[in-house]
């Protein structure tokens, strides 16, 4: 089975509507921090883009265009109060099981085995879909995460993309 | 595109959009890929490096997949379709 070449099928399938080509984001370079704590001792990080909220929360758009918003997750939120609203892949398996975009309850496992030292409390989530205002996202979005990441003593990020 | 993005430390999992942590309700095999994808933290020495995870899913699947299932899944759920048209 050949490999998806994503960027390739969605600048056919939007420049054949007439689209524009999309800017898609390249780097030169990559940063890079040594990680140096074992990882039984580490605090991680859960972000995810799939569009999740919680009930109580400012709902995700699921055809969102350049929705630079983020939600603060509790991990121990029950996943009967979380919903998913994102259109562009198929969620049918994440809404049988939040974790296969979402993955709170196997980290929690990780953490209670050890394996982890310790899962911040609060995952942060984003609607993402089709972005442009990319300075905007690194510029303002990213660094209020950040921030929230720090001030629970996270020492590292898991991002699953969407 | 993670190769164009270039995070510090990526995991691939070949496995469709939506179910990258694993297939629902398996929790093992959702473990065995959290696990590898933390371990690169600790393992990874090349910054922009992509580890390729060796899970297979268990049918194949393409973009024409990917098309035919999203679609799938709005007429199910009865949602709305994007659209989106070019300005001009």
């Amino acid at each position: 089975m050949s490999r998806i070449e994503y960027v390739g099928c969605l600048d056919r399938q939007y420049q054949s509507q007439g689209f524009p080509p999309y800017k898609w984001s390249q780097f030169d370079s990559s940063p890079w921090t040594p990680f140096k704590k074992p990882l039984n001792e580490s605090s991680i990080a859960l972000i995810s883009s799939a569009g999740i909220f919680r009930d109580d929360q400012e709902p995700f758009d699921p055809w969102a265009v350049n929705d630079l918003s983020f939600r603060e997750i509790p991990v121990d939120t029950p996943f009967e109060r979380l919903k998913l609203r994102h259109n562009y892949f198929d969620h049918r398996d994440a809404l049988k099981d939040l974790n296969c975009v979402f993955p709170v309850h196997r980290l929690k496992e990780l953490e209670k085995s050890g394996f982890i030292g310790r899962l911040v409390p609060k995952a942060v989530t984003l609607g993402m879909g089709r972005l442009y205002k990319r300075t905007a996202l690194q510029n303002e979005t990213v660094p209020k995460i950040v921030g929230v990441l720090k001030e629970q003593g996270a020492d590292a990020a898991l991002l699953v993309a969407a | 595109m993670m190769a164009r993005l270039k995070a510090p430390r990526s995991v691939f999992v070949e496995f469709p959009l939506g179910r990258q942590c694993g297939k629902p309700d398996e929790p093992e095999l959702q473990t065995k890929i959290l696990k590898d994808a933390l371990q690169v933290l600790t393992t990874a020495t090349t910054p922009g490096e992509i580890v390729e995870l060796p899970y297979r899913w268990h049918e194949s699947f393409d973009w024409a997949t990917y098309l035919r299932d999203t679609e799938q899944m709005l007429n199910e759920e009865g949602s709305e379709k994007q659209e989106w048209k070019p300005k001009g």
